[in-house]
């Protein structure tokens, strides 16, 4: 059933990845995702921004969005609050999310938008052929570049729980069913949600192969004790701080899994509605009249006259 | 008189903008026409700051001007600034307790200031000291002196109405405020709705304030009598709105349908932003009129970003910036120029480049707006000259950016943004909300968004029921990528093609517009906010003899090429001026690409303050009469 629904995801368009690359499993995780979640076409958006994993929104059949580098969750985010009835998730390399685009990934944390981020981790640059990127660590030296790397990883799952995501874990391109757990949790979570997912570049990547992966990774759910979920607010530093504590191993073990999650926290999407109770509530925004069937604005002089009252000048007749 | 001319001055942060705010809608509820601009450092508190203000007899003025016949002195500061403002015969009201301020004492002037003011004193025989230059004033130039002792009158308040000491500071506008009512005659009733708009709600700042405006007024009067009296204003009924450019393009956002704008703070923008923010949801007699989703995003980046994906759900999105904010949008912008979507940048002006005059005004980015983004894309520009033409581009971009499905880039500047003005009432009649090809419910389905046939397709929008695919690559029907040569050639050519079918549906006398006479001797060219000065220049220079027209120039993209040929082509060339704030002549350049008309003279200005009329008189004088083909105007402190 699930495979089969997953058919309906995919469009003609080729990939045209390496072969092997992550990218592939990660796409059809998110397809048996939406088919499981039986994601609406219409009314899903996958948005993106540039590089080899930027490429996903043309082989899944939903609305595609496939902006410009590091800038899909500023995309994301006009599309979300302009119309909150649209799921909308967002893909992006590492490259992309925390190298040119990291503004934007800490401000959509600051928010809680309702919306999916989906990193393509694989510590390169691939479409420029490999250059480091932001998650490359200190001293390594991927096939690809001509001399270590002298530049601090940044660490993906610390710095979006230190931004304010609500929804942090972190999966493998290669467990495809964990990954697609991992993707219906975070489209079901309700504030801004994000996956890390380690991937294999088959063509750059010498150091983080699958092998490599193989013999580290490890499922948090299978931890004894490991419960990551916010169920109180009082627990909340606590499971943050044991969150960043847990992302920071990256040796013989490596997690994969749900680092955190508060579902307590208000959506930027709440708190817009509470500041305006009227926000998204007849229709979305962007759905809303603006103007009467003759072309005629909504808002005609009288109605101009009473909401700006404080600048309108009225001359009395004088005799 | 038919016009009184104003200058107000002190430090910033010392409640100048209040004068303004209380006298503008006073002298409009009366009839006048009012016109005010606020020059102002990149400071909050302590720079020197100071009001420009006309008010006319003869309904709405157009345009600034010097000298004033008023200027009202908070501080030392402004008496040594603008000494020179003041007409002969007019009035000065300084700060009796800085008469023995000296100039080297002002640490908040610039020193360049400084110097050429030292200078000019030692020329005229001024002692560089606020007594010398009142002296001079009064001596030479027959101007009458209004002496207030402001600590007597902070006194006064603290004894008479139990201000706190502390407070007491934040009325000297009042004082200036008195002195303005009293010279010029103001009815008690008009400053009463002014200071109701000023204080609304807060009864005894009104009342303070009234009363001490009232002692001022009745002192000043009972010395000089009422000089400054304006005509019977020739408007006796009608309606106007009182705001600043940023109030009043968001107003037209407003009846415009605006449902998503973006902004980074950034001057001279943002307060149109901050006004929309405060009216996030509209609506009159409880009944429900719609709602605005504002966002201050991380930069401008997001915010133009976020505004192109508002777009694509059918919102109509836009998001307002300056100089240094829409540098960092040019990417995005080529994003939505490749993939038809209607978005509008509200672009204000300042001196560049890099930070350059963060608070001035210029017009030094249209050939920046027209070219910005790599590659080649259409995009429709437009600018406005006045308060009101700003009202029906702000909606009008909205129209042309869904109906042509291109980015709308509506070029504004710092000179407009901040003036008050007395703007007629909006015709509705000439308001209309077009939609062009939008679809909110379509078929299910995968779309094919982009029509090898059809440069302007069907636009259903995300959430319609149809799917659709975007890229910034070059894309085919569907939108997916394609690098395949012929299909570049064709969605290449099939963008331009809706540049070509705005020029043919947007009406020429809308883009373009001579005013005055064809047959005139010369012709003034501009766009933006030269239009107010150039039209009132055009009137004192036929005084002069000398006859001229003005051709306005409203879109610069798409360019109505013909019809601006066809107005050129009447006049000798060697009297066709260029008219605008910056060096180059960027407006004239784009004339000449479009015409291949060559422009030999020019009037310029890139100081950052405004144009004033009496500089452009004097320079199309020295242009027609002194033979000079490049005139530098620098006016204005």
């Amino acid at each position: 059933m699930a495979s089969r629904g997953a058919v309906a995801y995919r469009t003609e368009v080729w990939s045209d990845w390496c072969p092997g690359c992550g990218d592939f499993g990660i796409l059809a995780a998110m397809q048996k995702a939406f088919a499981e979640l039986e994601l609406d076409p219409a009314n899903t958006v996958v948005v993106s921004g540039i590089g080899c994993s930027s490429k996903t929104p043309h082989f899944i059949n939903v609305n595609g969005v496939h902006t410009i580098h590091g800038r899909g969750i500023a995309f994301a985010t006009g599309i979300k609050l302009a119309n909150p009835r649209l799921t909308v998730v967002v893909n992006g390399g590492d490259g992309d999310l925390l190298g040119i685009g990291v503004a934007h990934f800490v401000a959509l944390g600051r928010r809680n938008i309702d919306v999916t981020v989906i990193l393509h981790n694989n510590q390169v640059y691939g479409l420029t052929k490999g250059q480091a990127s932001p998650t490359l660590r200190k001293g390594e030296k991927v096939k690809s570049i001509p001399v270590p790397n002298i530049q601090d990883a940044v660490n993906p799952i610390a710095l979006a729980i230190a931004s304010g995501y609500t929804f942090v874990a972190r999966g493998y391109s290669l467990w495809v069913d964990h990954l697609k757990e991992l993707i219906k949790k975070a489209i079901q979570h309700k504030g801004a949600a994000f996956i890390d997912v380690l991937q294999p570049c088959v063509t750059y990547n010498d150091i983080y192969t699958a092998e490599y992966y193989r013999e580290r990774l490890y499922k948090l759910e299978e931890e004894p004790g490991w419960d990551p979920i916010v169920r109180d607010p009082s627990e909340d530093e606590e499971k943050k701080a044991a969150a960043i504590k847990k992302a920071e191993e990256w040796g013989s073990r490596i997690p994969v899994g749900i680092f955190y999650v508060n579902p307590l926290k208000d959506t930027f999407e709440d708190r817009l509605q509470k500041r305006n109770p009227y926000y998204n509530s007849a229709k979305p925004p962007a759905f809303e009249e603006i103007s009467s069937g003759d072309g005629k604005p909504i808002i005609g002089p009288d109605e101009f006259r009473r909401i700006f009252s404080k600048y309108i000048v009225s001359v009395r007749r004088h005799g | 008189m038919k016009d009184v001319y104003l200058l107000v001055g002190g430090a910033q942060g010392s409640g100048l903008e209040t004068t303004a705010q209380v006298l503008a809608p006073a002298f409009a509820s009366l009839g006048y026409g009012v016109l005010a601009n606020r020059e102002y450092y990149s400071n909050i508190v302590g720079r020197h700051s100071y009001i420009h203000m006309r008010i006319s007899a003869s309904g709405e003025p157009k345009a600034l001007s010097y000298p004033v016949d008023f200027v009202g002195a908070m501080d030392a500061e402004s008496v040594f600034t603008h000494w020179d403002d003041i007409r002969e015969g007019g009035y000065l009201l300084y700060d009796l307790g800085v008469a023995r301020t000296r100039l080297i004492q002002i640490a908040s002037m610039e020193p360049e200031l400084k110097n050429r003011l030292m200078e000019a004193y030692k020329k005229h025989g001024i002692q560089p000291t606020v007594q010398g230059v009142v002296d001079y004033l009064e001596k030479e130039k027959g101007v009458k002196v209004i002496g207030v002792s402001f600590t007597a009158v902070f006194n006064m308040l603290v004894k008479k109405f139990g201000v706190a000491r502390a407070q007491a500071q934040r009325f000297r506008s009042s004082i200036l405020i008195g002195a303005i009512v009293g010279l010029t005659g103001l009815d008690p009733q008009a400053v009463d709705l002014g200071l109701e708009r000023r204080f609304a709600g807060r009864k005894r700042l009104v009342e303070i304030n009234r009363e001490l405006i009232r002692a001022v007024a009745e002192e000043v009067s009972s010395e000089h009598g009422t000089p400054l009296k304006l005509d019977q204003p020739e408007v006796t009924e009608g309606e106007y709105v009182v705001a600043t450019g940023n109030d009043i393009v968001a107003m037209a956002k407003i009846v415009g349908g605006v449902k998503y704008q973006s902004y980074y703070p950034i001057t001279p923008a943002s307060d149109e932003s901050v006004f929309l923010e405060a009216h996030e949801h509209l609506t009159v007699d409880g009944k429900d009129l719609g709602n605005i989703v504002v966002l201050q995003t991380e930069d401008e980046i997001a915010a133009i970003s976020s505004a192109i994906g508002a777009a694509l759900t059918g919102a109509r999105s836009s998001t307002a910036t300056s100089g240094p904010g829409f540098s960092l949008m040019v990417e995005a912008l080529g994003w939505a120029g490749k993939n038809d979507v209607p978005v509008v940048i509200t672009y204000y002006q300042r001196g560049g480049p890099s930070t350059g005059l963060p608070t001035r005004g210029s017009q030094s980015d249209l050939l920046y707006s027209l070219y910005a983004s790599h590659g080649e894309f259409p995009r429709i520009i437009l600018s406005s000259g006045d308060h009101l033409e700003a009202f029906y581009d702000a909606i009008e971009a909205y129209n042309l950016a869904e109906k042509f499905q291109m980015p709308v880039i509506h070029l504004l500047d710092k000179f407009l943004a901040n003036m008050i003005a007395s703007m007629p009432f909006p015709e509705w009649s000439k308001i209309r909300i077009e939609r062009g090809k939008v679809l909110f419910e379509a078929p299910r389905g995968p779309w094919k968004r982009f029509p090898q046939d059809e440069p302007i397709a069907d636009r259903p929008v995300l959430g319609s029921g149809a799917w659709t695919w975007y890229t910034g690559d070059e894309h085919n029907e569907w939108g997916h990528i394609t690098e395949d040569p012929i299909n570049r050639t064709i969605m290449y050519e099939r963008r331009w093609k809706k540049l070509e079918i705005a020029d043919r549906e947007i009406p020429v006398e809308f883009r373009a517009k001579l005013y005055g006479d064809a047959g005139a001797d010369f012709l003034l060219v501009g766009w933006g906010s030269v239009k107010i000065v150039a039209l009132e220049a055009l009137k004192e220079l036929e005084a002069k003899g000398f006859k001229g027209a003005y051709l306005h120039l409203r879109m610069f993209s798409p360019f109505p090429a013909k019809y601006v040929e066809g107005v050129l082509s009447r006049f000798d060339p060697e009297r066709v001026i260029a008219v605008e704030h910056n060096y180059l002549g960027q407006a004239a350049r784009i004339v000449t690409m479009e015409t291949g008309f060559k422009f030999r003279k020019f009037i310029l200005k890139w100081s950052g303050r405004p144009m004033y009329v009496m500089e452009l008189v004097r320079g199309v004088i020295d242009v027609l009469e002194g033979g000079k083909s490049r005139v530098v105007l620098t006016y204005g402190k």
